[in-house]
């Protein structure tokens, strides 16, 4: 019996012996970086879609465009057009392409030649020529582009030389450069679209990417992760990192676990209330990145009683902004006081904003004749850069609307099921906001609230005001920066005369990560880019 | 015998049935349009549509398109996923083996550990040591798994960083999925980095395959216990122990083989509660698995996934059980007896 007793203690001291012994020994690990992302991409190619969580799986990493826009000097860099040229009209763009810059080498598809001019006109014909092959494959249309309405823009790309094309657009347009920096405007191969056309799967050109950008696909497993490679023949210099991981994470706290354990890197879209987490770890360290966005409170004013703008105003006054930017964004963001962030270069100081007010409102409510009020606002259930929270957001104005009265709702679902029943517009009210696309301060108008924006549902509000469309029309068609900073200023005055939605913050971009990464690259636009990455030796306690 | 496995196989085949019936009449209250919950296809060609409504039968009556509908369920076609639009079968193949990967570990925990404890504590003539054991499966027994995860990874990854607390392996180790089980498929790639993946893998899956092992481990102990202390009182063993046998003999050649019956038979009882926790360890680990694909699908309004999820998942659980109980007949002469006399 002892005998017995003694082997099994024997047998019981033994195993997390040998469990030791296998934790001994340094550990290796290959190089590379690992960033806990957001969520799945939905495709490989950001032409189709305007979600962010796709253009930072794809723009950077995978692709390059024309031209790329510095957020530091403000300007357009050369990127894979090595220089351009404006006619005298504006009417033609001539690009001058690189020489020598090779797509990937993956194991679905081996270039035989570099980029050249048919590429461009290729993945711009994509878009704006329904003849194309590769028009209709797209399920879900070129939202971006459609927005800004690209195909009336551009009436043609002629091929000059190998190295040359030119961009023949329809009428003069001060954002036409603007557009092509973004993260949308990729440039594909044709060659591999012309291989796959003949093998019959054109489809996988959208799933199975081949770019020129610093990172080539490996695999993508949903839910999972995406694992790049290095492109080793990437024409700017090579990025440090042989391997790129995203380590797809819904969940802001799971990402923040992994960063701790060190599980990942870089960790995407932190909560504000996280921030002191990260301070706890002295490993670790916040990135900020001031936001091209607005968040705001879209009212919609096809509904009563919200067609009056007395109501609109009322309600504007009532909400206690610096309330929200303590509670919602822990003093990350800026008060918005109009619809530019003050970022822009056409963005001036508004003094006539809506400030908090509970007094004001009352007056407004009792002239516009309404009493014992009760409204629904809609909240995003999903953290975007804009907002981190929106039902806080919703309970801090529920607190405040209920001092002046008035009842609220809160209304939240799934983010597809909410965006699905968004689009009916039949709601009375909205949190939610944009995230500009490019450095033109026509992309904080036309896309949320022009005439034609309500067509494509983007146009929360449901606010359309021809006043505002000559405006807008008229700053497209100038180049002279000094005149279409007073007409965005004209256009400011409008918005805030007639609040169509209450906006509240510029939210800052935050990033969490290891100090021992270095240059990682938020750009304003709401993406982040892995190609100058460096890691550092941490010296100290880690 | 013969009789009574075609009376198991019957069984088996009724469940099924049951449970392809009441997924049926669920699918029809998903809030979306039929051949989309179906079929995954969000938006299908007038070809699709046409294929879909051949395929379920959906202008037949109610029980035509039951019949369609368990037809191709069954025959492996459990559509396609709505968010990443490839089939349902394939990802729910993918997925099996890291949860199977996850429970055989937890499993051999529970066993290693639980049997040798039993035993103890069912030999131990001390009070204090019985007590103690009790007091501690018990305890065990109890705890909410959900909490003890969450605590285990909150104290040994957060707090002291000894161990990672998500995921399978370090996804910068590049492994080709072969077999689908991590352990396996590390020690097989031909990575020069094959064993630091290896003991990373070992690492990622010490915190779950405990906290999914406690709830097993508990039961596995209290019934060993149980069974033990029965058996020693049985009249061959007095016999054995009369003849002079050494008590280590009689413990691990008499006693232990007959204690471990009722233990096999327990675990069958426990699997559905088993796979359930599996699941949750899965999410709370952000371990890659079954669960953790089953509870994404149901955030993504994953219709199609949810459907084929909970067939895969209910399936595989009704079978195994089945196995269990037929393993335990086909072991345990005792039970096989009954079977005769019922027949």
């Amino acid at each position: 019996m002892i005998q017995l007793l003694k082997s099994i203690k024997l047998i019981a001291a033994m195993t997390p012996i040998s469990l030791l012994l296998i934790a001994c020994g340094p550990q290796q690990v290959p190089a590379g970086l690992v960033y806990c992302s957001e969520g799945n991409p939905e495709t490989f190619n950001p032409q189709l879609v305007t979600s962010g969580t796709t253009i930072d799986a794809t723009s950077q990493q995978l692709y390059d465009s024309l031209i790329d826009y510095d957020p530091v000097s403000g300007e357009f860099v050369a990127a894979l057009a090595s220089s351009w040229q404006a006619s005298a009209d504006g009417l033609s763009y001539r690009f001058k392409l690189r020489p020598n810059v090779q797509f990937h080498h993956t194991d679905w598809f081996t270039p035989s030649r570099p980029f050249n001019a048919d590429d461009v006109i290729f993945s711009f014909n994509r878009i704006i020529d329904s003849e194309n092959p590769y028009h209709g494959i797209s399920q879900t249309g070129y939202p971006f582009f459609q927005s800004i309405g690209f195909t009336e823009q551009v009436t043609s790309i002629e091929k000059i030389a190998n190295d040359e094309v030119i961009f023949h657009l329809k009428q003069s347009n001060a954002s036409f450069l603007a557009n092509l920096a973004t993260g949308f405007s990729v440039i594909l191969s044709k060659e591999y679209a012309d291989h796959l056309l003949a093998v019959g799967k054109p489809e996988q050109l959208d799933r199975m990417p081949v770019g020129t950008g610093p990172f080539k696909l490996v695999n993508y497993v949903k839910n999972e992760f995406i694992r790049y490679h290095r492109n080793d023949d990437f024409w700017r210099t090579l990025p440090e990192f042989e391997q790129l991981v995203f380590n797809i994470t819904p969940q802001s706290s799971a990402r923040l676990t992994k960063l701790i354990t060190g599980d990942c890197s870089v960790s995407a879209l932190p909560k504000a209330g996280e921030l002191p987490v990260i301070k706890q770890h002295p490993n670790l360290e916040v990135d900020t990145q001031l936001g091209f966005n607005v968040a705001f409170w879209a009212f919609n004013t096809q509904k009563a009683p919200f067609d009056d703008v007395r109501v609109r105003q009322a309600l504007a006054y009532a909400v206690d902004k610096q309330n929200i930017l303590r509670a919602v964004y822990q003093e990350t963001a800026i008060k918005a006081n109009g619809i530019l962030p003050p970022q822009s270069w056409a963005y001036h100081y508004n003094k006539s904003s809506y400030q908090y007010n509970p007094e004001k409102s009352r007056a407004l409510l009792a002239d516009a004749g309404i009493d014992d009020l009760t409204i629904d606002i809609w909240a995003m259930p999903v953290a975007r850069i804009y907002n981190p929270n929106a039902l806080k957001t919703a309970e801090l104005i529920q607190a405040d609307l209920a001092n002046i009265g008035v009842n609220v709702n809160i209304i939240t679902y799934d983010w597809s099921v909410f965006n699905q029943k968004l689009n009916r517009n039949d709601y009375d009210s909205v949190l939610i906001g944009w995230n500009a696309d490019n450095s033109d301060p026509d992309n904080f108008f036309s896309p949320i609230m022009s005439c034609a924006s309500r067509e494509s549902s983007s146009n929360r509000a449901q606010w359309c005001s021809a006043e505002m469309d000559e405006i807008l029309a008229k700053a497209k068609a100038t180049t002279i920066e000094s005149e279409r900073k007073a007409l965005y200023q004209q256009a400011e005055a409008l918005f805030n005369e007639h609040v169509p939605m209450m906006t509240f913050a510029h939210a800052t971009q935050l990033t969490f990560k290891s100090k021992a990464v270095k240059q990682t690259q938020l750009t304003p636009f709401g993406g982040i880019s892995f190609e100058h990455a460096k890691t550092i030796a941490i010296t100290g306690e880690l | 015998m013969g009789r009574y496995l075609l009376r198991r196989l019957n069984l088996f085949l009724a469940t099924s049935l049951a449970l392809v019936t009441v997924l049926f009449i669920t699918t029809s209250y998903f809030p979306v349009s039929k051949p989309f919950a179906l079929s995954g296809i969000a938006t299908p060609t007038t070809e699709q549509l046409a294929q879909i409504e051949a395929d379920y039968q959906l202008n037949g009556n109610q029980l035509q398109q039951f019949i369609a509908y368990a037809q191709t369920r069954l025959s492996g076609d459990l559509g396609l996923s709505v968010t990443s639009q490839r089939p349902v079968l394939e990802e729910l193949t993918q997925a099996l083996p890291a949860s199977f990967e996850l429970a055989i570990v937890s499993g051999i925990i529970a066993v290693l550990f639980g049997v040798p404890l039993g035993v103890l504590a069912s030999l131990s003539k001390n009070k204090i040591t019985q007590h103690s054991i009790m007091a501690i499966t018990l305890t065990g027994y109890s705890i909410p798994v959900f909490w003890l995860g969450l605590t285990l990874s909150l104290w040994f990854g957060v707090e002291l960083g000894w161990l990672p607390v998500s995921g399978r392996i370090n996804l910068l180790y590049e492994i080709e999925p072969v077999s689908g089980f991590m352990l396996i498929d590390t020690l097989l790639s031909d990575s020069a980095y094959r064993i630091s993946a290896f003991k990373d893998a070992v690492f990622h899956i010490i915190l779950p395959a405990i906290t999914l092992a406690v709830l097993p481990f508990t039961v596995v102990v209290r019934i060993t216990r149980a069974a033990m202390l029965n058996i020693m009182e049985l009249p061959f063993i007095k016999a054995a122990e009369a003849r002079g046998l050494h008590t280590g003999t009689i413990v691990l050649r008499h006693a232990l083989p007959n204690a471990l019956i009722p233990v096999l038979k327990n675990m069958g009882l426990m699997l559905g509660t088993f796979a359930s926790y599996a699941m949750i360890v899965e999410v709370i680990f952000s371990r890659q698995g079954v669960g953790s694909w089953l509870v994404a699908g149901i955030y993504q309004r994953d219709y199609t996934v949810i459907q084929g999820g909970v067939l895969g998942v209910a399936l595989i659980i009704i079978f195994f059980s089945i196995l269990i109980e037929v393993l335990h007949n086909a072991y345990n002469p005792l039970s096989r007896k009954e079977i005769y006399a019922a027949n």
